[in-house]
């Protein structure tokens, strides 16, 4: 047996034969756990594919308007994260504490980063009025008044009235934001629903997916902190001997899905522009 | 090894009765903190079967409410509104809150280690966990009932529940929700103990048919369950944020949601069943002294049902708005559905033909389930063909179906499990004239309950319809009454069982004569379940041959003698086999 | 893993248990490397070739973090069994949803 049996009484838990039958529960115990959150966010996934289909065009605008230089940094940092994590477990297994140590503070850091550029984007939307519901509508309606009342007055004055492409070049003198101004170029003087609209309902659409996919993958990195948090605690306490290194591990298993499911959700949400039929 | 008919066959003698040890599960530590903290499956599942006792009630007072309300054919005793909340308050509180936990929370919590060698689950404290989420969703639920109740219906449609309803929908949907996570918990707890916690010689090929089932149903725990949650999540930020993906003016699909929601409550009527055919298994192969017939396709027949289960969800749907094409095939998988269950009851009947049949409470739950549960399988063939399911969807048909699989297979099934393992549990054993009397009363109660139903649908009477014509009168009074015997059916075991705690006469460790682990230990167990390592050399029903899995000799079954030897204790007489003229030569 | 005949359980890990600093960063800069691929390729106009690649490269970043990151290389069959079982039941739903979703007639939006 080994040596360390302080270290070995204290880890193998009394309804366990053996260690080995304990982190090999532990670890399977981790993959079904993962089984539920990939069906979880599976569903959302589906519902998306389903608009998706169906609102190209809606999607593709939406997409163009947020902030991919944010995404893509986020996607730097989680990957980073899930390396740092990956190592973390390594030291575990070397018994290397301070090294454990380290290394999950990194992890948590650079999962702290994610957070904090997440914050940043929300704010910048939320600043932007870029959110489905009210805040939409009214900040939409604004450059759409202002051409209207801008047309009234070519009316009134007996010029003609706006053309397509005086339009798409207009240069609004109201303070709105960019993305209202480019919805309201797309659709002023074409009938609703018809070729080249983009409907500015299915826009809040995408957008009640973008916020709560992010959202509800933003809750589960910030669970996945907080257990990295605990492992710290842990680690430093002195209750992670080599033995129990399936604790670490158990954690990264869950970290990494975490990072598996932004890899996806990035390139759906935030690049959609190249695709996607216009 | 074969068997002389005629001769008395010697195999080793049964094990010395196991004392039965002053100290058990139930009194090693006492105290509310020894409960509340505790992290032994079995007082776990304790603890599981009195808070779905008291679900049973609140959810069988809401039909007693429906019920009630129909005996006129304008309302009896509700408004409209009202009855909306009481056939909603039955639904949600009968799925959730008692039949997806009964048996896999507690005859699985309880169970499981026990049948396959095990100390304890392989997550002691998430079990505890599980328990806590389970209660505080509950009364998430109840805060719902009573701050105004849910009334549209327990699958919660939107638009009406997402933006039209003014009830408390909300906090009632939280409460499902939260609870999901407990299934969830649950399940993942079951699977990881049967991959990797069982005792020497028990392999996948020897594990009780009930593990099987156990197992089966927490793969479509961990499977399903997750969709539901993400879908509810999804409809709780409609109806709080007022914008959301099923919302038709932005676009949305209300369907959509209807895809979301069935694709686990579909499985999810599977994971209420499967564990009630695992507990059939057990149950008719100890009464009838004999070796289950098909093992393999049994167990297989469980996987296959999990598995066959989710792709057929759409049936629930057919009239909803899907495109013709899909109906076409969803009609066509759902089809294949009934083919694993089928395989089941033939299996079932044929483990019982020859066999050496007694007629305790458990067995006579368990015919009763064999046919209700087959009734209810074939009229789900009705449902399942598009062409008729256009008349029948949404009327009394489905509702007499979904009764006679849930409430005549599933309910029967777990009081079946009640009566099979109360002795193991609590080291009681009950009245025998009693439970069998009481089984009578629930199969006569249920059968008027419900057979009318079948034939109010197929003339078209609709459900959730507080109202009805005239000529379906009689057939609504003949239900409510039948309601009201199956009422004082399930009050009798209440009754009796809880009597057998204080003046029941104490049970052996194997009262049954059954073969399976959990026998083999004292009544009620220890905290540890063994003393021993137990080792398996066998499979789990060699009745014919008189040997449990450990390879011991058997106690005399029960109903052998002339007096009930279940209430028998010390050494019995006559080990080994008993010779009959119906035995199977082996 | 459970009959090696040099590993008794209860031993604290050997080293062919644990991961390789190598072997970690080497997925490091493959799985970052198709990241920065995949957002460089939505500048490319790809039309709808993009979709399918995106989510290409998205697969390929997920099977390496699963074999060598996740550990499914030391091949516990339950954990092998748990993934690709749940890759199948993804593929129903979206099949079967979609199988509803794309076969309804619409009048042209």
């Amino acid at each position: 047996m080994s040596a360390s049996t302080h270290g070995h009484g204290t880890v193998l838990k009394h309804h366990f034969d053996n260690l080995e039958q304990q982190h090999s529960a532990e670890r399977l115990g981790m993959w079904f756990f993962l089984v539920t959150e990939v069906l979880f966010f599976t569903g959302m996934f589906v519902a998306y594919t389903v608009y998706r289909n169906w609102y190209p065009g809606e999607f593709a605008f939406a997409s163009s308007h947020l902030l991919w230089w944010v995404a893509a940094i986020n996607t730097g940092l989680l990957i980073t994260s899930s390396l740092t994590m990956t190592l973390a477990i390594r030291s575990a297994q070397l018994g290397d504490k301070a090294g454990l140590i380290r290394r999950l503070l990194l992890t948590f850091a650079l999962g702290a980063g994610f957070m904090g550029f997440k914050a940043f984007e929300y704010a910048t939307d939320y600043h932007e009025k870029f959110v489905p519901g009210e805040m939409f509508r009214t900040e939409y309606a604004r450059p759409l008044a202002e051409l209207t009342a801008d047309d009234a007055k070519r009316k009134f004055e007996g010029r003609p009235a706006l053309t397509r492409t005086e339009v798409e070049s207009y240069q609004f003198k109201g303070e709105y934001e960019h993305w209202s101004q480019d919805l309201a170029k797309r659709n002023y003087g074409r009938e609703p629903a018809t070729e080249g609209t983009v409907s500015p309902e299915r826009v809040q659409l995408f957008l009640c997916f973008y916020y709560i996919m992010t959202g509800i993958h933003g809750v589960h990195i910030i669970v996945g902190l907080g257990c990295i948090l605990w492992l710290v605690f842990e680690a430093y306490r002195g209750a992670i001997p080599r033995e129990a290194y399936s604790k670490v591990e158990v954690i990264s298993l869950y970290w990494h899905l975490v990072d598996m499911i932004w890899l996806f959700l990035m390139p759906l949400l935030y690049l959609i522009r190249s695709g996607g039929g216009q | 090894m074969s068997i002389v008919i005629g001769d008395t066959p010697r195999t080793a003698p049964p094990p010395p009765e196991p004392e039965t040890p002053r100290r058990n599960y139930l009194n090693e530590t006492s105290g509310f903190w020894s409960w509340a903290l505790t992290v032994d499956h079995k007082r776990i599942g304790i603890l599981y079967l009195v808070s779905i006792t008291a679900f049973f009630l609140v959810g069988g007072i809401a039909a007693g409410l429906v019920r009630a309300n129909l005996l006129t054919p304008n309302g009896a005793i509700l408004t409209e509104d009202q009855y909306n909340k009481a056939f909603t308050a039955h639904g949600v509180v009968m799925l959730f809150l008692f039949l997806i936990p009964s048996i896999p929370a507690v005859f699985g919590n309880f169970l499981v280690p026990l049948m396959i060698g095990a100390k304890d689950l392989a997550f002691p404290r998430l079990n505890l966990a599980s328990w806590y989420v389970f209660m505080i969703g509950a009364a998430f639920m109840v805060w719902g009932l009573l701050s105004g109740g849910i009334d549209t219906g327990w699958t919660l449609y939107p638009p009406y529940s997402s933006r039209y309803s003014h009830a408390s929908v909300a906090p009632g949907v939280f409460g499902v929700f939260i609870t999901g996570f407990s299934s969830i918990m649950t399940g993942l707890n079951i699977m990881v103990t049967v991959h990797k916690m069982r005792a020497p010689g028990m392999t996948w090929g020897r594990l009780p048919l009930f593990i099987w089932a156990m197992y089966a149903t927490s793969f479509i725990q961990l499977l399903g369950t997750p969709v539901v949650a993400i879908t509810l999540l999804l409809l709780l930020v409609e109806r709080l944020a007022g914008v959301g993906i099923f919302d038709p003016s932005i676009g949305g699909d209300p369907v959509l949601y209807q895809h979301l929601f069935w694709f686990y409550s579909h499985p999810a009527v599977y994971i209420m069943i499967v564990p009630g055919m695992g507990v059939v298994s057990e149950v008719l192969t100890c009464f009838s002294r004999k070796n289950i017939f098909g093992y393999k396709a049994v167990a297989w027949s469980s996987v296959g049902i999990a598995v066959v289960g989710f792709l057929v969800w759409a049936h629930h749907m057919f009239v909803a708005g899907i495109s013709y094409y899909s109906a076409l095939l969803f009609s066509f998988l759902t089809m294949l559905v009934a083919v694993p269950s089928a395989i089941k009851v033939f299996n079932w009947v044929a483990t019982l033909y020859r066999g050496s049949i007694t007629f305790q409470a458990p067995m006579m739950f368990t015919l009763a389930f064999l046919v209700l549960f087959t009734v209810g399988g074939v009229t789900g063939m009705f449902l399942a063909t598009m062409g008729t399911d256009i008349h029948l969807h949404d009327t009394y048909f489905v509702v007499a179906h979904f009764h006679f699989v849930m409430v005549g297979g599933m309910v029967l099934a777990y009081l079946a499990g009640i009566h099979f393992w109360w002795p193991k549990m609590t080291g009681r054993m009950y009245s025998d004239f009693w439970s069998k009397t009481s089984a009578t009363v629930i199969f006569v109660g249920f059968f008027f309950t419900f057979v009318p139903q079948f034939v109010l649908g197929y003339h078209g009477m609709p459900r959730r319809y507080p109202n009805y014509p005239e000529e379906f009168q009689v057939y609504n009074v003949l239900s409510t009454a039948g309601a009201s015997i199956l009422g004082v059916g399930y009050l009798m075991p209440a009754v009796y069982l809880t009597l057998s705690l204080f003046f029941g006469p104490k049970a052996s460790a194997n009262p049954w004569s059954a073969t399976g682990l959990e026998w083999q230990v004292p009544s009620p167990p220890t905290v540890f379940n063994f003393e021993y390592l137990p080792i398996t050399v066998c499979g789990p029903y060699e009745y014919a041959i008189g040997v449990d899995q450990m390879g011991r000799g058997l106690p005399e079954p029960p109903g052998a003698g002339d007096d009930n030897p279940a209430t028998r204790v010390g050494a019995t007489l006559l080990p080994g086999p008993q010779p009959k003229e119906t035995e199977v030569v082996g | 893993m459970a009959h090696d005949p040099h590993h008794n359980p209860g031993d604290p890990p050997t080293l062919h248990d644990v991961d390789t600093v190598s072997s970690v960063v080497t997925v490091y800069a493959v799985v970052l490397a198709l990241a920065v691929v995949n957002i460089l390729l939505t500048f490319a106009a790809l039309g709808p070739m993009a979709l399918p690649v995106q989510l290409g490269i998205g697969a390929v970043q997920a099977c390496l973090v699963a074999w060598y990151w996740m550990h499914m290389r030391r091949g516990d069959t339950a954990v092998t069994l748990s993934a690709f079982t749940t890759l199948f039941f993804m593929f129903i739903f979206f099949v079967l949803v979609l199988a509803d979703v794309l076969t309804r007639w619409r009048a042209a939006i």
